[in-house]
Parts: C-alpha cells; structure tokens; sequence
C-alpha cells in the first residue's frame, strides 16, 4: 500500500492532474482505491458494467476488442500515468472494450460518486480535470481515425485490391 | 551539376495488431500481422472460362513470346507477358500466392516481387478477377441462400473454415522429434528396415487377400462400425504423414514454418504442414520430402497385414488390421502416383523433374480445348506430354475405381 504523500508525488505526475492545485489533488488522492492485478488478470470485458475509471500506477495493460473467437484488436497498450474507463463512468453504459493486465501491475480507481464530490467541492479543480479529459479524448479520437485508416489500408494490401479504378 | 534524387522510401506496410487468447487460462499473445502476411495467403480467381480468351500474339521482337487476354464480357483486352500468362494460368482461386510465387520461382528460377501485385491490379481493372467464392459448392450455396437451409449449410460450412488449430511456432518440436529418433527414418538402416517391413507386409497382404471373404467376415452385421473406426483412425494416421514430411525438412536443415489442422473446403478434414522451406534445398530433398510422408503409410498399411495375420480369423480385429492395412496401402498409392488428376507428393515430384510445375493446369486446359474442337493443330512434344498425363489419369482412376469394385466383390463371395 502506498503512502498518501507517494501517491500525492505520483498523481503531480499524471496529465490527468497536472493542473491541480495540492490541497484538491490531496483530496482527490484520499477518494482513490487502489487495486492490484497480477499479470495476465483480466480488469473487466466488452459489455461488464461500469462505475469507475482507472489510473495505471504501476504495470502495463492491453485494452482490445474481440474480433473473432480467440482473436482480439488491440486498440491501445497502456503503462504507468495513462488512464482508461472514463467512458462507462459518464454515460453509465457497459464496458466498451477489454482490459487486461500485460504485466503484475497496480490501479487507482476513481469511482462516480468521487467525482460528483470533487465537482461540488471545487470546481475550478474539476474544470482542470476536465479540460485535460478532452484534450485527451482529441488525441484518442485522432488515434482512432488512424488506427481505422491503417485497417483499411491492411484490408486493401492484404487483398491486393484495386479500388482506384472502380 | 544536378543532384540525383533521393528515390523515395517504400510504403510501410500496414500492420494489424491482434491479441490472441490461450485456451483454457487468462494467458494472451499479443501478434502483429502485417498485411503482406495475409496477402501470401490470397487465392486469387479469375473469371469463368466462357469469360475470357487468351492468344498468342506475333512480335516482332524476335524470342519474346506476347499474349492478348480478353475479357469477352467486356470487351476489355490486357497485353500480357509470358510470365504474367503463366501468373495468369495459375490464378484458378485454389492457389494461394504463396504457391503461385514458389511456382513462378520453379519455372523461371527467380522471383519479382512487384509482379503479382502489378499484374492483379491490371486484371483487376480488366475485371478479369472475380472475388466470388471459389469452390463451386460455395458458389452454389452463395446463389441460394435466401433459402434457410442453404443459408444454415453455408454458415456451418464457413464456422467449419474457420476452424484451424495451427502453429507457426514448431520449428524447435520437429527438432527435438528428430533428435529422439525422427533421424532413424533418414539413415540406411532405416530404409532397409522400412523396405523389410514393406515386403512382410506385401506377403501378409497376399496371405490374407488368398483368405478373402473369412477375412472381412469380422465386419458382419458391424458394418458401419467398422467403416467409421477405420476411416477415424487413417484421419489420425494423416498427422503422422505431415509430421515426417516436418523431419524431412529438418534433416535437411530447413525450417518447418507451420503444422495445423482445418477443415479444407469447410468439409475435408486435413492435417498440414508448411514445408514450402525445401524449395530453397537441392532437389533430392525436395524428392526425399515428398516421398517420406507418402512411406508412412506403406509403414502401416504393412504393419496392419502382418498383425491382422496372427488375428484370430473372422474376428473385427482382424478384419480391421486388414481394412486399415488396405486404406493405408492405398493411401500410399494415391500419395505417390503422379497419375490421377490429383496434386499429391508424387505429382510434385514428377512436375519438379519435368520442370512443369503446371504439367495438370496446362494439361486440363488442353484437353479442354481438346473436346471443345478448339484445340491448335500442333502437336509437338508438350503436347505429347499433356496427352499422355490426361490419358494416363483418367485410365488410372477408372482403374483405381475397378479395383477397389473387385475388392468389395472379393471381399463378398
């Protein structure tokens, strides 16, 4: 178990954070869980409910999505500072993808209600929260325009096909 | 002075990342798949035979052979080579590229990599190129499935596809098979020991075909017992012919690069092994490889007589050994001989050392042509060669058909 001042240190390090002040961070590091996986452990799959978005402190995960019996996509490997999950805690809907550990690793989960509390409390902290979410949700979603051009360029190269012409 | 330019760098092929999950634990491996992976893989088709015509064009430029293809439901012509008419001919949707290329590699002795994609890409806008399924069964079943059964056939026969269980990682089990005692099958004492076997087994089969129907008397009122335990156990003895032809490999110091089992066609089920290494080897071990798996069954099909001679007489074991020996014999047989339409080991063998590795192609083509009276008149060597494989198969397979009548008849009175 880490010390609250460790994790302190460690959240001044995730992007997520970096624009809050010490006292709301403080806070915000006292409402979070930490949970640890050993290698290979699966944190939830497609279609699980979801209340809580994680942060990677430790070890490294493979988020996927199935694609045919024992074959996934991988959409996004993650290590320590990243976060993933943050979808299912404001639309309130399943899981969207796959999440598993890729090596022993150690989570911190941040669950709705410790949101809300942080929102109410103090919302210049929660507007630098959010502010860092959507520049990150730009980068994923510029990731996911380029990982659905590369499928469809592998689709084109592996079937040879000529759509030029047709 | 001017500067050359930089030529620019070749496009990165995509790449896919897969995860692919053990059975039966929470363990994964994590597989980048380039496209070039799956597109060795391809089996282009062309376009029905009514749809196209191919001739042969005068040039000028003395020694260069020119070909004009013809889409005749477009009208659309292509001006080919005469590697790309030979790419062309092999483009019959049950040849992958991989094999199209390791067959271009035997006829022509070396290998360009831009070909096959600048000639698909041609044919593709000639739309001489079909992306219809290839198997006629498929074809048919795509035609009709607005109807519920065709439809349930088809999505059984596609799960049935799909089903592959495969590793590209076998390299290092070959290896140690060969170690602890694969080599044996390789040495001089293991083919004189083998060739012992194979004349016991030849006097036990004479032994038990001269006891005729006492034999088969076992399978009396367990006829259909007999017949699935039989064919059960050859599907077993099928991974045993792919493994030997993997040590083949080994011994001569080549890479096996896969051994799996599907379902071929979605209904046949087939254990195969990736020995396309061996075209980098001398052609001895090409023969070597081929014939070796082929010799297993000869191995037990002789084990199988001698044992069901010391079975007691009219009992099921004994006329299992001797239905087993008999499939396994004839398995051998259709392995090795080259002469039945069917491309086998010993059908590659033939077409390594005539140096036709479309010898049945080219052949089907022009007996084709043949009974549609559209043959050319010259009939020169090639020619006398195609004849004699298409009369020899279908001779062999009439044969083979008669033989096995015979034997049912043998087995009955």
């Amino acid at each position: 178990m880490s010390s609250a001042a460790e994790t302190l240190a460690f959240l001044r390090e995730v992007r997520l954070f970096k624009d809050i002040a010490t006292p709301e961070l403080s806070a915000l590091g006292e409402s979070l869980r930490e949970r640890p996986l050993r290698r290979g452990q699966v944190l939830c799959r497609e279609g699980d409910p979801g209340e809580e978005m994680f942060i990677v402190r430790r070890g490294s995960f493979v988020i996927s999505k199935p694609v045919t019996g024992r074959v996934e996509q991988v959409l996004a490997r993650i290590g320590p500072g990243d976060f993933f999950g943050e979808m299912s805690l404001f639309d309130r809907a399943p899981r969207s993808a796959t999440i598993q550990a890729d090596s022993d690793a150690t989570l911190l989960a941040l669950d709705r209600e410790a949101l809300r509390r942080i929102t109410e409390q103090s919302p210049r902290a929660a507007a630098a929260f959010f502010y860092a979410l959507v520049q990150v949700f730009i980068e994923r979603l510029r990731a996911s325009g380029d990982l659905v051009a590369e499928v469809t360029r592998w689709g084109l190269e592996a079937t040879g096909l000529d759509v030029d012409t047709r | 002075m001017r500067e050359t330019e930089a030529s620019p760098p070749p496009p990165r092929r995509a790449k896919l990342e897969l995860l692919v999950r053990h059975d039966g634990d929470d363990g994964f491996d994590v597989r980048e798949i380039g496209s070039a992976t799956a597109f060795v893989r391809f089996r282009p088709q062309r376009v029905p035979d009514d749809s196209w015509e191919l001739v042969e064009m005068a040039s000028r430029a003395a020694g260069r052979r020119t070909f004009v293809l013809k889409n005749t439901v477009t009208d659309r012509f292509l001006l080919l080579t005469e590697p790309e008419k030979f790419l062309w001919e092999q483009m019959d949707g049950r040849a992958s590229l991989q094999e199209i290329a390791t067959a271009y590699v035997l006829r022509y002795g070396a290998f360009d990599f831009d070909i096959v994609p600048a000639l698909m890409r041609k044919l593709q806008r000639a739309q001489l190129l079909t992306l219809m399924p290839s198997s006629r069964l498929r074809q048919a079943l795509a035609r009709n499935r607005r109807r519920p059964v065709v439809k349930a056939i088809e999505t059984g026969l596609t799960a049935l596809e799909r089903i592959n269980v495969s590793s590209r990682n076998v390299q290092r089990a070959f290896a140690a098979a060969y170690r602890w005692g694969g080599f044996l099958l390789f040495t001089r004492l293991g083919v004189v020991a083998s060739a012992l076997l194979a004349v016991a087994g030849l006097l036990a089969g004479v032994k038990l075909w001269q006891g005729g129907g006492d034999v088969v008397a076992g399978f009396e009122g367990r006829g259909l017992q007999g017949f699935l335990s039989v064919k059960l156990l050859f599907l077993v003895t099928l991974a045993a012919h792919q493994i030997v032809h993997g040590l083949a490999l080994v011994h001569y110091r080549r890479r096996v690069r896969e051994f799996g089992f599907t379902f071929l066609h979605g209904f046949v089920p087939t254990f195969y092994v990736d020995v396309t290494d061996i075209f980098m080897a001398s052609r001895r071990a090409r023969v070597v490889t081929a014939v070796s798996g082929a010799a297993v069954h000869l191995l037990l099909g002789s084990l199988w007589f001698v044992l069901a001679v010391y079975l007691p007489l009219g009992s099921f074991a004994q006329a299992f050994a001797a239905a087993s020996g008999m499939i396994q014999w004839q398995a051998f047989v259709i392995a090795l001989y080259p002469f039945c339409f069917i491309e086998m080991d010993g059908y590659h063998v033939l077409v390594d050392l005539l140096g036709m590795p479309t010898l049945k192609q080219e052949a089907m083509g022009w007996a084709g042509s043949l009974l549609r009276l559209r043959a050319p008149r010259r009939f020169g060597r090639q020619e006398a060669l195609w004849a004699f494989y298409v009369g020899l198969s279908a001779v062999s397979v009439v044969g083979f058909v008669a033989f096995n009548v015979v034997l049912l008849l043998h087995a009955r009175s």
